[in-house]
């Protein structure tokens, strides 16, 4: 065979393992995800939804179940007919209610979402922007023994990434405290304790911020156009739609307002500060591990080296040098305990 | 009531069917050692001080990752020595921290040698209060003193002692300075001529105390010879698989002294069943 | 519900009441009581000064300028004596177990009536390929690891690490995994082991799967033989050395490279992710204590050579003389082979004695030359002085294994397909039989065998091809 034959069809051989293997895109993962699409997962999308209009109180209806599940009216319909022939809705003036065992159909299929995005945050690396929507395939897939299981194994948790609480064995789950970030006025002062996590672009916004459950923050300015506000330090703008989407919980007492501090990121080799705080952001295996090498709060802590590239820089706490990417220390609060300390 | 007295003053106390399980065979030795301490501390030095044999040893955290074994024979007791992976802790659920806790916590060994460094004194004290939640019988091996030395640190060796409860000896394992010492505390721990009161964390926050106060009530009930009760309602409030499975399966009843007074763990569960 | 199923219970009820990161402030609490007692027990004297050694060394091995130059010239040092001080031990061990001891066991047997074919199988063939894999690789991985192990014990690897991280972290994996690879040049099974220090299990999998990508022990020398005959001869004979050894560091930076682009792709692909859990921790340095070092590291490697050599090649020896000993209607297994996969081969440019031998060489790396020597002669039916049909052996002088592979239609494209090749292959068994103990799975060990075969005949093709083409 002439070389250039040979190239050739190599180059074809190569472009079709592409098209059918590319991640995501490739024709082999779409075809798997048309499989998933089946009327299982149909009915237990729309009993989510459905539940999540219970918790949030508001009224649900065929059009809204043809939107969030992204399917035509007609479809819809046909749906909540199965539904009611499973008796898992009941219908009241067209606003769609579910029923006891409805309701406990859906928390089982969110305790799954909420164990496996538990999961994927804690024990593996999957990015943060990917865990919804792997744990909308993985909701539909695990069955109740195995997702026991499974939060058995990472310490049954209570509450999922997100700030969400996972619901128990027995279906329990306790009301959402706090109010919409739109409704706090200028200086006030909470925590964050939910980021809900769709529509997965709105959600890539809130987490390139940098916002996660647990961080405290101050509005600046809340106005219709934009919110405005601090968290750990560091100045934040939303739009308004965006906003909404996080849940906060008001802080009152002035013990718990934290003082304005940095992240040990900015911390120059010579430099020496007290950790305050570790970030939500780092969690499980990771979160555990810098505790054990001494990173506490309270602990000093101080710049000693830079690698050569400046990308990687050694600390010394507790007597001993530790190396820490700066994606950990953009994570870890501090507190500067001399300006300037240059050997 | 909740530390177990020996019936004699020196049996040993650890568990021969759990070491059994954990693969020591324990035939032809009268005591066994577990030897803990974090990363790079000079433990396998440590360890081949005692047994004389020739394990390499690096200076790099996390050198010493399969378990090592060896004995040695003192004061005409024979000792098994465990070497255990190096750990920085013992609640990170990491294989090699799940190696060393099981070890200490079902294997019960007669004596814990912890080896910490002395240039690092307060991140290895991390661990040797960890240690201490589990087991009563521990010595505390400061090895690299030399390099403290060196470096202007000096500790009171023997306020150290005090504050810990329980022997600390200042090594310098690579020239076996301190190992005869060590050895003497090994003995004496194992055989019960000194008695350990290792310090445990008293200053809790408050929900957290009431919530081991609860649990410690219920697993007394069932398990009234646990040693390390606190511990074991510390591991189950976290969720630990390991220590759940053991709660549920009643094995964590059985973590007691092979010469306690054995009691059908079954049917004393049923009586007080409400 | 049993009493004991109802503890669990209650657990689970407190834990919701307790909140979930009390794991925070029990290491809290564990830290402020050893900072207690610190307080009462320890008095620094040393203030600002001490560890002030450590500090300057830190300052001078991981500078901007200084940083690299230094490990490079460390680890170019290493690579140096390992190559330069296992030569001549390798020679003599070649000519005592490969020269007098084969010839003492051969007429042993024959003296012994022993059947021909017993004396051929277990003499020619196991015992040979055993004493091969000693010779080659025995002095290398007794002066290797030493040497590596002394910088270790110094405290220097992890500054390489610090020092590396950025490359790695770019394509998704661990700093530690600098180490790995370089502990892979020296064997790419004691490189698997490494991977033990990399806590996270994802970026733990890459650094094992793209360890074979470091060239290691037991392919240098093939490396360097090649590199010698084809590569040296393309240049004036003055040249000729430094090209050849520009070759050869040239095939291990490559080597490098498919590393990290491999990690990359696994990265993206199979083992999407993020870096995870990262910590490093520079230890103090501390004086090596060389004699002790020198004396245990020794023994290990010895033993494990040893035990492989036994374990893997000598298994591999019977299989060898077997295939190209046992005739089916007059042509041999090794024959059937060969003519088979010639076509296939010839298109990546390479051929079917090569492949074979890559086949049959799959418990050790190191009998890959003697092997395609062999198979060669006895393929082609060559008259070479001092080689026997059917038995292994590699000859004393460039210019007759020149000879014999140029008979065997060998030009400078296989000479750098095979370099590429010897690169870009399965790792050998001994590897793979460690990558299935650390992982525990069959899955990642087929991963880690068929990832480089299809990357090196991927490579191979394309070479030839635009080589053909150009």
């Amino acid at each position: 065979m002439d070389p250039l034959t040979s190239l050739i069809l190599f180059g074809v051989g190569a472009l079709i393992l592409v098209v059918f293997f590319l991640p995501e895109k490739g024709l082999y993962y779409r075809w798997k995800r048309a499989l998933q699409s089946t009327e299982r997962v149909l009915i237990e999308d729309a009993l989510k939804h459905l539940y999540d209009c219970e918790y949030r109180q508001v009224n649900c209806t065929l059009q809204s179940i043809a939107g969030n599940l992204d399917i035509g009216s007609d479809k819809a319909a046909e749906l909540v007919e199965r539904l009611e022939s499973l008796r898992l809705i009941t219908t009241e003036n067209g606003n769609l209610h579910l029923t006891k065992s409805g309701r406990s159909y859906a928390l089982r299929v969110i305790r799954v979402h909420r164990i496996w995005e538990k999961y994927l945050a804690d024990e593996t690396s999957v990015p943060e922007t990917d865990w919804h929507s792997q744990a909308e395939i993985m909701e539909h897939e695990l069955t109740p023994a195995q997702a026991d299981e499974l939060a058995a194994k990472i310490g049954n948790p209570v509450v999922d990434p997100h700030g969400d609480p996972i619901p128990s064995v027995d279906g329990d789950l306790p009301g959402r405290e706090g109010v919409i970030l739109t409704n706090l006025k200028e200086n006030d002062f909470a925590v964050i304790t939910h980021i809900e996590d769709e529509p997965k672009t709105v959600y890539a916004q809130i987490v390139a911020l940098g916002l996660s459950p647990g961080m405290q923050i101050r509005i600046l300015e809340n106005s219709p156009t934009r919110i405005v506000f601090e968290a750990d330090g560091d100045e934040k703008v939303l739009a308004p739609v965006i906003a909404s989407n996080i849940t906060v919980k008001k802080i009152f007492t002035p013990e718990e307002i934290r003082e304005e501090f940095k992240t040990l990121s900015v911390l120059k080799p010579g430099e020496k500060a007290e950790v305050i705080k570790i970030s939500n952001a780092l969690r499980g295996q990771q979160r555990r591990r810098l505790m054990d090498l001494g990173v506490v709060p309270g602990a000093e802590i101080k710049a000693e080296l830079e690698n050569p590239f400046g990308d990687l820089t050694a600390y010394r706490v507790k007597d001993t040098v530790i190396a820490l990417r700066k994606n950990q220390t953009d994570h870890i609060y501090i507190k500067k305990v001399e300006k300037t300390n240059n050997e | 009531m909740n530390k177990v007295v020996p019936d004699c003053e020196n049996c040993p106390v650890h568990n021969v069917n759990n070491l059994i399980k954990l693969g020591i065979d324990m035939s032809s030795y009268d005591y066994v050692i577990a030897l803990a301490g974090n990363p790079n501390t000079g433990k396998s030095t440590v360890f081949n001080a005692l047994t004389g044999l020739h394990q390499h040893t690096g200076n790099w955290p996390g050198k010493t990752v399969t378990r090592a074994e060896g004995g040695f024979e003192f004061n005409s007791h024979k000792y098994k020595i465990v070497d255990l992976p190096g750990t920085y802790s013992l609640l990170s659920i990491s294989t090699d921290e799940e190696v060393a806790r099981n070890f200490i916590l079902f294997g019960q060994p007669d004596v814990t040698v912890i080896v910490v460094d002395a240039t690092r004194l307060e991140r290895n004290l991390n661990l040797v209060l960890q240690v201490f939640e589990i087991t009563d019988r521990a010595v505390v091996c400061l090895n690299l003193i030399d390099e403290a030395e060196r470096n202007g640190i000096e500790i009171d060796v023997r306020t150290l002692s005090k504050e810990l409860g329980v022997p600390v000896v200042p090594t310098v394992a690579r020239e076996k300075k301190g190992i005869t010492e060590l050895l003497k505390y090994i003995d004496e721990v194992a055989t019960g001529k000194y008695v350990c009161k290792p310090r445990r964390i008293k200053k809790r926050d408050k929900k957290l105390r009431q919530a081991i106060e609860v649990l410690k009530y219920k697993l007394n009930k069932v398990f009234p010879d646990l040693p390390n009760l606190e511990w074991v309602a510390l591991r189950l409030l976290e969720g630990d698989q390991e220590i759940i499975k053991a709660v549920k399966s009643g094995e964590i009843g059985k973590i007691l002294q092979s010469s306690a007074t054995s009691i059908n763990r079954e049917s004393y569960s049923g009586e007080i069943k409400q | 519900m049993t009493e004991r199923d109802e503890i669990i219970a209650l657990a689970n009820r407190l834990r919701w009441e307790v909140g979930g990161n009390f794991h925070d402030s029990l290491m809290e609490s564990l830290y402020k009581e050893a900072s207690e007692i610190v307080k009462k027990t320890v008095r620094k004297k040393g203030g600002e000064f001490a560890f002030s050694l450590d500090r300057k060394i830190d300052k001078i091995v991981t500078n901007k300028w200084t940083g690299f130059p230094i490990m490079f010239i460390l680890l170019a040092l290493v690579f140096w004596i390992t190559v330069q001080g296992a030569n001549y031990p390798s020679e003599l061990l070649s000519g005592l177990l490969v020269g007098d001891l084969y010839g003492f066991l051969k007429s042993a047997f024959i003296s012994l009536n022993i059947p021909g074919w017993i004396t051929g199988l277990v003499v020619d063939g196991g015992y040979l390929a055993m004493a091969w894999v000693i010779s080659v690789m025995l002095p290398p991985m007794a002066i290797f690891f030493p040497l590596f192990t002394l910088l270790e014990d110094f405290g220097y690897l992890p500054r390489v690490a610090f020092n590396m991280d950025s490359l790695f972290r770019k394509v998704g994996a661990h700093g530690k995994q600098a180490l790995t690879m370089s502990m892979g040049f020296g064997c790419n099974a004691a490189g698997v082991v490494a991977t033990r220090i990399i806590d996270s299990p994802r970026e733990r999998l890459i650094a094992i799967i793209t360890n074979n990508f470091s060239l290691c022990n037991g392919r240098w020398p093939t490396q360097i033989l090649i590199a010698t005959i084809f590569i040296g001869s393309l240049v004036p004979a003055h040249l000729a050395g430094l090209v050849s050894a520009g070759a050869v560091v040239g095939i291990a930076v490559l080597g490098i490279v498919f590393s990290l682009v491999t990690s990359w792709f696994l990265s993206k692909t199979i083992l999407k992710g993020e870096a995870s859990t990262f910590n490093l921790e520079l230890p103090p340095y501390r004086p090596p204590r060389i004699l002790q070092t020198l004396y245990t590291s020794f023994i290990d490697r010895t033993l494990i050579v040893l035990w492989r050599a036994v374990v893997f090649a000598f298994p591999a020896g019977l299989v060898i003389w077997s295939i190209s000993n046992i005739t089916i209607e007059g042509v041999s297994l090794a024959d059937y082979f060969i003519n088979y996969t010639d076509p296939f081969a010839m298109l990546v440019g390479l051929n079917g004695i090569i492949l074979l031998a890559y086949v049959v060489a799959i418990p050790a790396n190191e009998i890959v030359i003697p092997t395609i020597l062999m198979l060669t002669v006895t393929h082609f039916g060559l008259q070479i002085s001092g080689a026997q049909a059917g038995v292994m052996f590699e000859t004393g002088s460039m210019e007759v294994t020149k000879q014999i592979l140029e008979a065997g239609g060998w030009t400078v494209l296989t000479g750098i397909n095979l370099m590429l090749f010897s690169l870009l292959h399965n790792p050998c068994s001994t590897t793979l039989f460690t990558i299935y103990k650390e992982t525990g799975s069959l899955k990642w060990t087929v991963i880690s065998a068929l990832l480089p075969i299809a990357m090196g005949f991927t490579v191979c093709f394309l070479v030839t091809q635009l080589w053909l083409l150009l």
